[in-house]
């Protein structure tokens, strides 16, 4: 009873301890070894020995074995390929299979947050082309810094009141500083032509949405749960401070000093602290999100259509291809995948090395 | 295609080693390199090395046993190797492959632009090529992608390859897209005469843990700091001496002092190999926490000293000692402290001298060098030299096999290499290169024959 027990462990300890692909089975040099180490090992039958019978029948059953100690091994040249070759190899071991639906719905995000961006750049040239009324402006970022407010107000599980004390410190704050820097912001560009300025707004726009992190994995609430005191991605803040510096070009064109405030604050609004918006509306509902985002779509063409026919049709085109054509290619190209794996690899460690 | 002598097929080869990585350097590759070509000196053939100037080490050294050494004035830029120039050596390899009278040139090591150099020269001069790789590589990084294209250029013209392990050959076909069969596995051997044990010197109240290794995330350091102190809490007899310096000794000793372990981590800094022996046969167990490893002479040199190695199951480290030698554990700290553990329960069962008399039958230069001799036969008795036979090859491999811009480019490279050939022969004609004298050995070698093929023709 005792026995057999014994003998279940070792075949468990021989799995573990003799190699997964038939790895480091002994060859014939051992015969030389086994006198000496039977008298050692004398009436304990350990795992080692378990295997080394199961490898001796191998041995002199003349098999190749995939071992490099003891010379030559009879039979087999060196350049002797077994069938075992590339055995333990493993291909397309971690590739994930994308349906075309899912990545649809995943680009979302992206078109949504250039709709966005384009919904600025609308306000933008409409304030700058005939200005509108500041105060018309201050109310619409009122609005919408309620609303933004209330959705992640709504959307967020866990709201406690200090969190919510912070929050609005913060933003009045932001906004009282945003106020008394705004005569600055006023005069700062006016030694320089509006082409020019429009020129590197242009340039600034393109950069904050190329680096622009459309997983939001550095949005404040994701970014404290998951690595703290970790700033975010170098790109990230290029991105941000892009952005902000294109507002703050645009903005300095702007006659009135409430216009330039109003027209700040609605831009900082938007690529500051629409992502979170958007971030909390995508993990509370999809069905919701997709909505919010087509509504953004309508209304960002329905405010570029008068504004000029040739910018609306190409923000059409892209939309398309951003939203079909782009996941449509990957799914395509998919096909082409090939990963390798095998014992080569180098062993990845499965704790924080910090 | 300038020989002085090609009637030499056979027994004995002229044989030209290279690559970056020789003496004053060590590593897998320098060892392998000398042992290798102090055996072949012995079995009658004649053996240059040639590399890159260690510092002030430049131009013509001699070393143990006439074994000549060219230390070429390149200057390494980034991990001792060359900057890749293409062409730059062309001048310089054509003149000693000349003046050597060199049959085989033998490159060694993936990642030693001179070795891909000259390999790349002495197909375009008509030379037999074997190429030997000492490491494993990847195919998903950007590092990886250009290593592997570079590799299978070179190893498109090449007549046969050498790699260490099975495991080797296994990623090296993968990555060159070589027939299996040009694939010859020799592995590395040890010198048992300078390891040997001494248990006199262990402790025997004690269970001593040796570690060797350069202290940096390939070799495992990370895992070292997991498992050392779970050891040291586990087994209370248990002492550590690591040897070896880099960029994550800080950590270990951060882990040393975290967990007070002044009194049983013994850190040793940086170890000349010429210590290492001293250093092995105070221990009673080697740990190896690599990550990746194509072969692992470390492994060897402990087992010839008489310790039971414990190691990580990665790359070629399960082929390289029967299974009663050596303790395998995945890369995972605990398994490796209970693989420790099981080793311990081992220890009484172990006999050093007679582990160390095992390794002498299991491993020897000598041994390396008659395969390898093998596989320079199998070069010299291979396919002719042509040029358009070549580049056809080449075209084909590399359009099928590196895509359509690498392959254009490598035949390009290629073919103006020839043109390059052309041009050095009629500015240095072959034949007022004076041919090295064959170095007379003071030693008493009756059996270096080298004379017999350097009479000047």
């Amino acid at each position: 009873m005792e026995d057999a027990d014994k003998h279940k462990d070792l075949k468990r300890s021989e799995a573990s301890g003799c190699g997964r692909e038939g790895y480091g089975i002994a060859g014939k040099e051992d015969r030389a070894w086994e006198h000496g180490d039977a008298d050692v090992l004398e009436g304990r039958a350990s795992p080692r020995e378990q295997c080394r019978g199961v490898m001796n029948a191998e041995a002199k059953a003349g098999k190749w074995q995939k071992v490099v100690y003891g010379g030559m091994q009879n039979g087999f040249a060196d350049n002797y390929t077994d069938s075992s070759f590339l055995e333990a190899m493993v291909m397309n071991a971690n590739v994930v299979k994308r349906d075309t639906w899912t990545t649809v719905r995943d680009s979302v995000v992206i078109s949504q947050y250039l709709s966005a961006v384009a919904m600025v750049a609308t306000v933008w040239t409409h304030s700058l082309k005939a200005p509108v009324d500041a105060s018309f402006l201050l109310l619409l970022d009122a609005l919408l810094l309620l609303l933004g407010f209330v959705i992640v107000l709504l959307t967020t599980d866990y709201i406690s009141f200090a969190s919510l004390y912070r929050s609005v410190l913060h933003i009045v704050f932001f906004v009282c500083g945003l106020y008394v820097m705004t005569p600055i912001f006023q005069t700062l560009t006016r030694s320089i032509s509006s082409d020019s300025i429009w020129a590197s707004t242009v340039c600034l726009l393109l950069v904050h949405l190329f680096f622009h992190d459309y997983t939001h994995s550095t949005v404040s609430f994701t970014r404290a749960k998951h690595s703290q005191g970790v700033s975010p991605s170098f790109l990230a803040n290029v991105s941000l401070h892009a952005s902000i510096v294109a507002s703050v070009l645009i903005a300095s064109r702007l006659p009135s000093w409430q216009s330039v405030f109003s027209l700040m604050l609605f831009s900082l609004e938007i690529f500051l602290l629409f992502p979170l918006v958007a971030y909390c509306i995508q993990k509370w509902s999809t069905a919701f999100h997709l909505a919010f985002s087509f509504i953004l779509t309508v209304v960002t063409m329905g405010l570029l259509f008068p504004l000029n026919r040739m910018v609306f049709y190409l923000y059409v085109l892209v939309i398309l291809f951003i939203t079909f054509v782009c996941p449509i290619f990957l799914i395509k190209i998919q096909e082409y995948k090939f990963e390798i794996n095998g014992p080569w690899d180098e062993a990845k460690l499965c704790f924080d090395i910090d | 295609m300038e020989l002085p002598a090609q009637t030499t097929m056979g027994r004995h080869h002229r044989v030209l080693m290279v690559s970056d990585f020789f003496y004053p350097n060590f590593g897998g590759v320098e060892n392998h390199i000398y042992y290798l070509s102090q055996c072949l000196l012995q079995r009658g053939h004649k053996v240059v090395v040639v590399t890159h100037a260690y510092g002030t080490r430049s131009g013509v050294r001699y070393m143990t046993n006439g074994l000549k050494v060219y230390y070429i004035p390149w200057l390494p830029f980034f991990m001792q190797n060359t900057l890749p120039t293409f062409y730059g050596t062309f001048p310089l390899i054509r003149n000693i492959l000349i003046r050597e009278g060199i049959t085989i040139v033998h490159g060694h090591q993936a990642f030693s632009t001179l070795c891909h150099e000259a390999l790349l020269h002495a197909r375009t001069m008509g030379n037999k090529v074997v190429f030997t790789d000492h490491s494993l590589y990847g195919f998903a990084d950007l590092g990886s992608i250009h290593m592997n294209k570079v590799l299978q250029f070179t190893l498109a013209d090449v007549q046969q390859a050498i790699c260490v392990s099975h495991t080797s050959k296994e990623n090296t076909v993968l990555r060159s897209n070589l027939p299996s069969q040009k694939v010859f596995v020799i592995p590395n051997a040890v010198d048992t005469a300078m390891f040997k044990p001494d248990p006199s010197l262990r402790p025997s109240d004690q269970v001593v843990i040796v570690v060797i290794s350069r202290l940096v995330y390939r070799k495992g350091a990370d895992l070292l700091v997991e498992v050392i102190p779970a050891v040291c809490k586990r087994f209370p007899n248990v002492y550590f001496i690591v040897g070896g310096d880099g960029p994550k000794r800080v950590r270990l000793e951060e882990m040393r002092e975290k967990h007070s372990l002044q009194d049983r981590v013994e850190m040793l800094g940086a170890v000349p190999h010429a210590r290492v022996r001293s250093i092995l046969v105070r221990g009673h167990i080697f740990l190896n926490s690599s990550l990746t490893e194509a072969f692992c002479i470390a492994i060897l040199e402990a087992a010839s000293c008489g310790l039971l190695t414990v190691s990580t199951r990665v790359g070629g480290v399960p082929e390289v000692l029967p299974l009663d030698m050596i303790v395998l554990a995945e890369p995972v700290p605990a398994d490796m402290v209970s693989a420790v553990g099981r080793a311990i329960q081992l220890l009484p069962s172990i006999n050093p001298f007679e582990m160390h008399k095992r390794m002498k039958t299991l491993y020897s230069w000598m041994d390396v060098a008659k395969r390898t001799e093998v596989v320079y036969d199998h070069a010299v008795n291979s396919d002719s030299n042509d040029l358009c036979e070549r580049l056809t090859r080449l075209v084909y491999l590399m359009y099928y096999a590196c895509g359509p811009w690498a392959g254009k480019l490598f035949c390009l490279v290629a073919v103006i290499d020839y043109i390059f050939a052309l041009f050095l022969q009629w500015w240095q004609v072959s034949l007022s290169l004076s041919l090295s004298h064959t170095h007379t050995h003071t030693h008493t070698h009756t059996h270096m024959q080298s004379q017999r093929y350097y009479s000047p023709s």
